[in-house]
């Protein structure tokens, strides 16, 4: 379970990156937060693996309070918190199952790392987790050979071989086209349900939103302005979440060319 | 009223205080020139005056003497053994200061200055001192060129490479962190594959330079085929240093090119 209680985040420059955050996020859920850009969504969820570090209040994460985590702790957090990004951010020039293996860091020794000596476990996991995302055969390829919705794939392999209890989704189809996009969120959707992973996943797209989130969580401005489940979301409360009316570039679109 | 003033036609392109600012400045530099020249006793035209002296010169070196090759081959590979040696050894060196020197590896801003400081220094020193120092310290051979040219050479290596690392992307790094590895985990999995090419570029290009400047080097006693040319200038023998500076030129052109080969396939 993850909790915020009174979270603030101010940066350096003043600027106000969260404002007072009150949320309780369950085991197990798919959780979708929206927003325009700017409104908080990234420094939110870079809260909980503290890629960013909040300035006022308390972040439980299974109970134990996260912001005062540094050095060992902070790398134990990190293990059991996976992330995926925005670009991917796989290493373009390692191969693919150097770029999953490397989900295997936290459980791993420098030395042992440095040397590439895997068990027999960590190297099965690697390989059936790149199957799971339908790219086992690529496994060898240098990562930028692939296209944008493989490497997204090989990502997800990645964060699946850290064994994570939560994943977080930086806007992980923001640089993807509509029907890769809808084959990356069904992917997260199923490990969702089948590992009984808690994803919370950024959004702009309120199409997409509301097709695969258990709950939606809105913010606008560093603030929280909507938490609730998705089927009492309607295009109204998207507005109020936005303060404005719904464009056509809030809609990602091509679900029925998916299916 | 353009009528009460007379109708103004420009004279020039820029306004006159350029023109003077301009002609002043040129007075002063030709000035520096005289000067210069004339407290050195330096004048171009000596090119041509004394142009008898350089063919006399040109002349005592031909022909090469042949029959001194056998006298080279020794000291020619003490020079190539010197840059192998000096080359491996920065490279290994210089990995930990191209991390210090990097602002984005090195976050702690007093350690980065500190050591950009430390690494500007060693650069300012010319080769040739380093050489002299060395000699002064250990005596006359190759393991004061060795030492002078591991220092030597990085100084040119963390330049370059520190400044290859602050352009990576650092996205990669971002998630290995944020998947748990630590500082060396992070540096192994996400910088070094991005740097790793150019790294060794760059260890080739410092191996062409070793091979250059441990020649200079010898000719203040730090090893290699420069003692041996320094010597035959000293016995006027000008023939033999034209059979060394041929072989020279001729192993420096085969090094450069294979070495110029090796990094375009790596690159």
């Amino acid at each position: 379970m993850i909790e915020f209680k009174n979270l603030s985040l101010t940066y350096p420059n003043g600027t106000k990156g969260l404002k007072n955050i009150n949320i309780k996020i369950n085991e197990g859920e798919f959780v979708v937060i929206v927003g325009l850009s700017g409104a908080g969504k990234s420094t939110f969820i870079r809260s909980i693996n503290r890629l960013v570090t909040p300035t006022e209040g308390d972040l439980l994460v299974d109970g134990e309070n996260i912001l005062k985590h540094n050095g060992k702790s902070l790398r134990e957090l990190r293990k059991k918190v996976g992330m995926i990004f925005q670009n991917y951010n796989l290493v373009k020039r390692s191969t693919v199952l150097k770029n999953v293996i490397s989900g295997r860091l936290g459980y791993t020794g420098t030395l042992k790392s440095i040397l590439n000596m895997y068990s027999k476990e960590d190297m099965n996991m690697a390989y059936e987790n790149l199957k799971r995302v339908n790219i086992e055969e690529k496994l060898y390829s240098r990562a930028d050979e692939l296209s944008g919705g493989q490497q997204q794939r090989v990502s997800i392999a990645r964060v699946l071989t850290q064994k994570p209890n939560v994943i977080l989704a930086d806007e992980p189809v923001a640089s993807l086209d509509p029907p890769t996009s809808h084959q990356v969120m069904t992917y997260l959707r199923q490990i969702n349900k089948e590992d009984k992973i808690t994803t919370i996943v950024n959004l702009h797209f309120i199409d997409m939103a509301m097709e695969y989130a258990d709950r939606i969580i809105g913010m606008r401005a560093g603030e929280v302005v909507y938490d609730g489940p998705v089927s009492e979301v309607t295009e109204k409360t998207f507005e109020e979440i936005y303060g404005r009316s719904i464009r056509e570039e809030d809609m990602r679109g091509g679900a029925a060319d998916d299916e | 009223m353009t009528n009460n003033s007379r109708k103004f036609i420009p004279t020039s392109l820029y306004p006159a205080k350029t023109k003077r600012i301009i002609t002043v400045s040129l007075i002063f530099v030709i000035g520096f020139y005289l000067v210069s020249s004339i407290t050195t006793e330096s004048f171009i035209i000596n090119f041509i005056l004394k142009a008898s002296n350089i063919t006399d010169l040109i002349a005592r070196f031909f022909p090469p003497d042949w029959g001194y090759v056998s006298n080279v081959w020794g000291k020619l590979f003490e020079t190539i053994h010197m840059a192998i040696i000096a080359t491996t050894i920065a490279t290994l060196v210089s990995i930990p200061f191209t991390l210090l020197t990097a602002q984005n590896i090195t976050t702690n801003k007093v350690l980065y200055n500190f050591m950009r400081f430390l690494l500007n220094i060693i650069r300012t020193i010319p080769d040739i001192i380093l050489a002299v120092v060395f000699v002064g310290l250990f005596g006359i051979g190759m393991f004061s060129g060795i030492i002078a040219l591991i220092i030597f050479s990085i100084g040119i290596l963390v330049k370059l490479m520190s400044e290859i690392i602050e352009a990576i992307d650092m996205n990669p790094s971002e998630a290995i962190k944020a998947s748990g590895g630590n500082t060396i985990q992070t540096i192994w999995y996400a910088v070094v594959p991005q740097v790793l090419p150019q790294f060794i570029s760059f260890s080739l290009y410092v191996f062409e330079i070793n091979i250059r400047a441990s020649v200079v080097l010898g000719l203040v006693g730090a090893g290699g085929i420069g003692q041996l040319i320094n010597k035959e200038i000293n016995f006027l023998n000008y023939p033999a240093v034209s059979t060394i500076v041929l072989i020279i030129f001729a192993v420096v052109v085969v090094i450069d090119y294979i070495s110029g080969k090796l990094r375009e396939g790596i690159l």
